[in-house]
């Protein structure tokens, strides 16, 4: 865990997404995720895989939502809230 | 029913009858009856205005919204043919249809500035960007001609939608005015729409299904609610948007709908103004569609049938009751459709699919070698053309039609047509590659693409993987992308596709 830990959240969430998901494309943290090209409906559930077991949290369907998960920004702020 | 001779005329009939009646809706924003058809109206005057005439070709290259709707209905109003663009599609992909069919002008968003710019540097003749409100949004290079409309007529072409193409390059298939209303009356009766229906648009403009929303709900004078690209991803949010919104009409891809089941976002949400769940593009399964029924009260099911060629041509009703575990059929063809079975040119009830129609495309964009292959007469009546479908299908004693399967290498993925061998074309064009194998397998089918390299050199899966990403429509990018020292051959020689798919499957 301890190398993981260096990163902070966001640069672990980012670089997960850029690649895994986008095949190396770069991402502004405030720009949409889920807009044509990007990432689809089953990246958005690896995305919740990946968020679940590196944060040690639950993330439940009701809230794989446009609020929590349209960008890196959202979706850090949505981490952090479950783990405070 | 509405009398329209053009479809954008379905526009200006409602501004008529009920201006204030909503056409679209997307998140919060509304556009009524009488502001479609004035939108309609200002952006045909500003697409004259940059040079565009009767007959020509203008891009649509936004992502889902109100400005989906204004696009369309501008573009056929000025007499031009509407040729959807995916923004999701690669730089190299866009230009390839903008090439295909001439496009002269282009109507975008300005955050897409980026991209539109890209394919407008690579294609001469496309040198005008408008807004759906006609604004210009990027610069035309050379003045615009003087304009002398030559009148509209019936056989216009109304829209191009390009689909994926087994040589390589993508085959536009173009509907006029009189195929697309004709398929548009023909739905409207066969689910009897009214002005109190709300039709859920989950279908993009490049993918055939949304003609229905955007013309069949608008010919009834019915609200279709546009559901953003992010809803579509996210099915707590889809659900939550369906019961909100208190739609009526549900028409879409099985993959939509079989989301919500498999992620559990069906509970506790009312879906009981539901009336009609009509699903197509590829098979449903019945145990999916039982377990979504158990959530929709009132809402009867249909199982609808046809290519992108010929527009929905046969039709299922069901009754979940009586659903088996057997494949869900095709159907019994629509009133309006001729459609017939061969057997090695010999009329059977077992054998390819051919489907005559008023509902048929006019044929590929500019591809006389296509159209020859895709049309053919049969019997006695040498003037009607009849599309060959390469559906294999059998037809049972009560009448209906069960697919079979593809008499080609074509499959289906989430209810989009993927041609394997111009996956493989692509991928071959890559200097890294000396063969490449695409497969599919699972259930979703999910692509996977095998490759060897040639002698002394190392491929990189991940080097090839974005070259796919570049030069293939989205959905046609494989999952599974892997290099094999040597592929396994069958007896003759060739490449062992049925080893790889199995292989694939786990």
């Amino acid at each position: 865990m301890s190398d993981q830990t260096a990163l902070d959240p966001k640069s672990m969430i980012r670089d997960f997404i850029v690649s895994k998901l986008l095949n190396g494309r770069a991402i502004a943290d405030d720009e949409n995720l889920l807009l044509s090209g990007l990432i689809d409906s089953l990246g958005v559930f690896e995305l919740v895989a990946f968020l679940e077991k590196t944060f040690s949290i639950a993330v439940p369907l009701d809230e794989v939502v446009l609020e929590n998960f349209t960008s890196v920004a959202t979706i850090e702020a949505y981490v952090a809230a479950k783990k405070a | 029913m509405i009398e329209a001779q053009y479809i954008d005329d379905i526009a200006a009939i409602w501004a008529k009858r009920a201006p204030d009646a909503v056409a679209f809706t997307f998140g919060d924003a509304t556009l009524s009856y009488g502001a479609l058809d004035a939108g309609a109206d200002r952006l045909a005057q500003a697409l004259w205005a940059n040079g565009v005439q009767t007959g020509d070709r203008v891009g649509v290259f936004v992502d889902k919204s109100l400005d989906s709707a204004l696009a369309i209905y501008g573009i056929m109003r000025a007499g031009a043919a509407y040729v959807p663009m995916d923004p999701g599609a690669p730089v190299e992909r866009l230009v390839q249809i903008a090439q295909a069919c001439g496009i002269k002008a282009m109507v975008s968003q300005e955050r897409k500035q980026s991209v539109f710019e890209e394919v407008t540097a690579r294609v001469p003749d496309l040198t005008t960007v408008l807004a759906s409100d006609g604004t210009p949004i990027h610069a035309a290079l050379k003045p615009p001609q003087p304009v002398d409309l030559r009148p509209r007529a019936p056989d216009d072409v109304a829209y191009i939608i390009f689909t994926s193409g087994s040589t390589g390059t993508p085959k536009g298939i173009t509907h006029t005015h009189k195929s697309g209303l004709a398929y548009v009356r023909m739905s409207v009766a066969l689910y009897g729409l009214t002005p109190d229906d709300r039709l859920s648009n989950h279908s993009p403009l490049h993918f055939d299904m949304s003609t229905f929303d955007m013309f069949s709900g608008p010919f009834a004078g019915a609200t279709t609610v546009i559901i953003s690209e992010m809803h579509m991803k996210l099915p707590a949010s889809l659900a939550q948007l369906i019961e909100q919104e208190w739609m009526t009409i549900w028409y879409s891809v099985p993959h939509a709908l079989i989301q919500l089941v498999e992620r559990g976002a069906l509970q506790n949400r009312d879906f009981s103004a539901l009336r009609w769940v009509v699903f197509g593009g590829e098979p449903m399964l019945p145990g999916q569609l039982r377990a979504f029924g158990a959530h929709t009260p009132n809402a009867r099911f249909s199982n609808s049938y046809g290519p992108a060629e010929v527009n929905q041509c046969s039709f299922k009703h069901l009754d979940l009751a009586d659903l088996t575990e057997a494949p869900i059929s095709i159907g019994t063809p629509c009133d309006h459709a001729d459609l017939v079975i061969l057997d090695d040119d010999t009329p059977a009830d077992e054998g390819e699919l051919y489907v005559a129609t008023p509902a048929m495309m006019a044929g590929y964009w500019n591809d006389d070698t296509r159209n020859a292959a895709a049309f053919r007469s049969i019997g006695n009546a040498p003037a009607r053309r009849y599309y060959r479908t390469g559906d294999l299908v059998r037809r049972d004693d009560g009448g209906e039609l069960h697919f079979l399967g593809r008499s080609d290498r074509q499959v289906k993925v989430r209810g989009f047509r993927i041609e394997l061998d111009e996956i493989e074309l692509v991928m071959a064009r890559h200097p890294d590659v000396s063969e490449a194998a695409a497969v599919v397998s699972g259930n979703p089918p999910r692509i996977a693409v095998y490759i060897t390299a040639p002698p002394d050199i190392d491929a990189d899966s991940a080097d090839l993987r974005a070259f796919a990403a570049q030069n293939l429509p989205p959905q046609a990018v494989p999952t599974i992308l892997r290099v094999l020292p040597e592929f396994k051959r069958t007896a003759t020689g060739k490449i062992d596709r049925k080893h790889l798919a199995e292989a694939s499957d786990v």
